[in-house]
């Protein structure tokens, strides 16, 4: 079959970003996870006491709860947990211009495109480099309307009582083992704040990168919309290659008050050695939208379940789930929607693609509390299998307390069918071409809700996947 | 026996001794199975919610073993006059039949085969005669391959402790017209009963059968506990119909298994109606290229009853083809869990599987939960799911109503409707209108 030996050669999991920068760091703590390590990162932060109690409680929860024994394979996890440097912070003070970024730090942007974006007047771009901010910019006209977009740190600092009200609600460090060891020793991400009736029309962006051979990033983000408000927010991760195994573990709470419409997009393409172990969750009130936008491309495994916790009436969730699991991948991905007021409304669309070895499972959850009369949810998931190596999986949770409520949940699987790509080759196209094309076409439905540039990286990427597919 | 005790789901009377006095008089080989049954199953923990099979049925709170007795096995005289009247007028209903047997609490009373079909090498017996008379055929198939020990701590405590059952066997080539047609009655409060069936179809051969469980409402839980091996070989057509009609305080527990050879059709129903607590574990092993599965499912509760159905397809073979539909309609605070998997295996590749869930809440109180599941390693198939959790569909109430119907009765037809679509996919001589009449009494209630 040469349509196979095609498919065999597609290439595109030779990862793009495997560049590796020489390290340079201030502090870092010894590696693994001890009271001590806590202690010393709350100290570096210069926290205030509430937060290192909060950080030693979590701590011991993380040592109180097992493994997960669901999901992907985390059998070799901890051991290589005892080997991770749970904090490194690159530099003493946080960049406040462009010109002030150390030279190499700047290089491995340039190779991410963030120069570019900025010449595109994307909006403010939040670089966290290793576990802090270092470059953090924010257009005049936000800091006018009030907006805040700060490190997490700052806003810790510079916010106390608004960061103190939501902190750690949303999540608490004992919804689950890996939000237990974030609440412990989180460092990084973003504090965002978009006052009442604001609405922002380009994204607030933010670019992680991890540069540094067993460490682990521990990001903590906290985003509050406003009643009224409405503003798009988009994280993407690039992480270079390394021998040994890396990890991943953040915790995203988002608020979004009566009335707002937030939308948060991730774009994951950590290194095929990390181990990705996220829990995303929105808090949504009356007449309010939450959107999860959330690809995940990278990463040895990644476990993340974005969730819309539907609490107002008329609240709205939308969750747009596209995953690609390459030789070795595992994407564990899905969503959560969990109706617990009248008249909510949830959607879920999941696209996968399973290639080589890649293994692709939905896993999400539908809940319909007693008295959310009239919650309406829809689930959706496709499934495109490259090789007859690869793997799908459905696990689907539909729990239904209440009888005026409707519920469906959809799930195909396919491969890329013979037809097609034969119909194709027959108007001309070369088998890559053409397999692309089929591809692109399965994951459009989201990748055309992306912001250009980002659907533009996605195209990229596919393209480059069929490279050198022909032999 | 301090020690004996700790151990999980070990009793006063669930015991090993209850198990070596189970094999007096029974071949070497069988209370060898026996003792290897009660040795799996001391050795397996009691299923907890943390399990993903028993995330919805706490067995903590739905069974108790301790209250248990174990079951009489004695056989009563062959009198269908003396039979319970609920248990004779089901049998009344029945259509023409190839066979019938009938179990009362732990013992066959009675089996009929048609004179022709005997002659021509159809067994339909007791098992406890079976294990004698086809000594081969049972040793080579009980608990071994269908349903062994190993595969839950239910499957083992049945295959240590099982006190009769059915062997039904259908030479290569012979096809039946009529059913085999099983009624079972429970009628002893506080007991708890083991059976097996064990069902082997030769080469292109072809049998329907159809198990009826009945029994009053308890006043204490009794346990009713079964064992299904199905066995289709290359070509055979075989239909497995199991109605549940147990009353209120029942805890029903089968453990079903279907092997399909090449070619061969291996088609399931079952229909939940009875019990407090009702749990059904079927698998469907689709082991020959282009074998076949219809698998059926419809269940109906009201008061507070519990359902719960866990199935699993698991393609082994390429070209295989499976569909499954389990509907459901729930009433008062009666709930319903359904799980189901459909596994395609490396190299099955041509696989078609398909599995759908529809639940219909009818109260505030009710409540569906719903986990259909896939694992697909091959990557041509056809493989898809869908689940749904809704209400009446108000447009064909209103229909009905505007037709002069009154809302109760709209309803009624609307629901009957609903749950029809799974029997009228397997339109099995009188199994259609018995399930219909026991719905429409049971929405009447």
């Amino acid at each position: 079959m040469p349509q196979n030996e095609v498919i065999q050669g597609l290439d595109l999991d030779e990862y793009k970003y495997g560049f590796v920068d020489e390290e340079q760091h201030v502090f870092r703590t010894q590696p693994g996870l001890s009271e001590e390590v806590v202690r010393q990162i709350s100290a570096q932060k210069d926290e205030p006491e509430w937060m290192l109690e909060f950080r030693l409680k979590a701590l011991k929860i993380y040592e109180s709860k097992p493994m997960p024994e669901w999901g992907g394979d985390l059998s070799t996890l901890e051991e290589t947990l005892d080997e991770i440097y749970f904090y490194v912070r690159p530099q003493d003070q946080m960049e406040r211009s462009w010109d002030d970024v150390p030279e190499n730090i700047k290089n491995t942007f340039e190779k991410l495109g963030i120069p570019e974006a900025e010449q595109k007047v994307l909006a403010g771009v939040g670089a966290q480099y290793e576990s802090e901010m270092v470059y953090h910019s924010l257009k005049k006209e936000w800091e006018d309307k009030g907006v805040i977009f700060d490190s997490i740190e700052d806003g810790l600092k510079n916010h106390p009582e608004l960061f103190r009200k939501y902190f750690g609600t949303i999540i608490p460090s004992a919804d689950n083992k890996f939000s237990a060891m974030n609440s412990a020793v989180w460092s990084g991400g973003s504090f965002v704040y978009i006052p009442k009736g604001v609405e922002l029309e380009t994204p607030l962006q933010a670019y992680f990168r991890v540069n540094q051979e067993r460490m682990g990033q521990f990001e903590r983000t906290l985003i509050i919309a406003d009643e009224g408000s409405r503003a798009h927010y988009i994280e993407g991760c690039t992480a270079p290659t390394y021998s040994t195994e890396s990890f991943h573990s953040g915790v995203i709470e988002i608020v979004v008050n009566k009335g707002a419409h937030f939308r948060y997009t991730t774009i994951q393409n950590w290194s095929t050695n990390m181990y990705n172990l996220v829990t995303q969750r929105a808090l949504v009130h009356e007449r309010a939208t939450m959107e999860w936008l959330d690809g995940n491309l990278g990463s040895k495994l990644t476990m993340k379940y974005p969730s819309c916790y539907l609490v107002g009436e008329g609240a709205h969730g939308n969750i747009l789930s596209i995953a690609y699991s390459g030789d070795g991948q595992h994407q564990d991905t899905g969503g959560k929607v969990v109706h617990a007021a009248p008249h909510t409304t949830s959607s879920i669309v999941s696209k996968s693609i399973s290639k080589g070895t890649g293994r692709s499972s939905y896993r999400g959850l539908c809940k319909v509390y007693d008295g959310a009369v009239g919650a309406k949810s829809n689930v959706e998931c496709d499934a495109l299998l490259i090789n007859e190596t690869s793997r799908t999986d459905t696990y689907p949770y539909i729990e239904i307390e209440e009888k005026r409520s409707n519920i469906g949940h959809e799930a195909t699987v396919s491969k890329v069918g013979d037809e097609q790509l034969f119909y194709l080759m027959s108007r001309g196209m070369s088998e890559e071409e053409a397999m692309a094309l089929i591809v692109r076409g399965f994951i459009e439905p989201i990748a055309k809700l992306l912001p250009l540039e980002y659907a533009v990286e996605l195209n990229r990427l596919i393209e480059l996947e069929m490279e050198g597919s022909v032999g | 026996m301090a020690e004996s005790t700790e151990i999980e789901g070990v009793t006063e009377v669930f015991n090993r001794t209850a198990v070596e006095a189970r094999s007096a008089n029974e071949p070497e080989w069988l209370a060898a199975r026996r003792a290897h049954a009660w040795t799996v199953y001391e050795g397996l923990p009691m299923p907890t919610t943390r399990l993903e099979e028993w995330r919805y049925t706490d067995l903590r709170r739905a069974l108790d073993l301790e209250a248990l007795h174990l079951g009489s096995v004695d056989p009563l005289p062959d009198d269908p006059s003396s039979y319970p009247a609920l248990l004779r007028a089901t049998m009344d209903e029945d259509h023409e039949a190839a066979g019938h047997l009938v179990i009362i609490d732990g013992a066959v009373v009675h089996t009929d085969i048609r004179e022709d079909l005997a002659s021509r090498g159809v067994v339909l017996m007791p098992l406890r005669e079976a294990i004698h008379a086809h000594s081969d055929l049972v040793e080579q198939y009980l608990a071994t391959e269908a349903v062994p020990p190993e595969e839950s701590k239910f499957a083992a405590l049945n295959a240590a402790l099982w006190s009769d059952g059915i062997f039904l066997y259908v030479p290569r080539g012979v096809r039946l017209k009529n059913p085999i047609r099983v009624t079972r009655w429970v009628g002893e409060a506080g007991a708890a009963f083991f059976s097996r069936t064990l069902i082997v179809a030769e080469s292109t051969s072809q049998v329907s059968y159809v198990d009826e469980v009945v029994s009053d409402d308890f006043d204490t839980q009794t346990f009713a506990s079964s064992a299904v091996e199905v066995i289709a070989k290359d070509g055979a057509q075989v239909q497995y119909v199991a109605l549940q009609r147990l009353g209120r305080g029942a805890f029903y527990q089968s453990e079903q298994r279907t092997l399909a050879g090449r070619d061969a059709t291996l088609d399931t129903l079952n229909v939940s109606l009875g019990a407090s607590v009702s749990r059904v574990d079927l698998n469907a092993r689709l082991l020959g290229p282009g074998s076949n599965s219809d698998m059926l499912g419809l269940y109906f509760g009201a008061d507070d009853q519990h359902f719960d159905h866990n199935t699993s397809q698991d393609h082994v073979a390429p070209h295989s083809h499976s569909d499954l539909l389990y509907k459901g309609a729930l009433d008062d605070a009666s709930r319903a869990a359904f799980r189901g998997i459909i596994r395609v295996h490396k190299g099955a590749q041509q696989t078609d599987a398909y599995q759908t869930n529809r639940n219909l809440l009818l109260s505030e109180d009710a409540r569906a939960d719903s986990l259909p599941n896939l694992e697909i390693e091959a990557d041509d198939v056809k493989c898809s799911h869908g689940s749904t959790v809704g209400q009446l569909d108000d447009e064909q109430l209103f229909y009905l109503m505007s037709r002069g119907l009154p809302r109760e009765k709209a309803e009624r037809l609307v629901v009957l409707g609903f749950l029809g679509e799974v029997l009228s996919r397997l339109p099995l001589g009188g199994v259609v209108e018995k399930v219909t009449r026991a719905i429409e009494e049971k929405l009447r209630a």
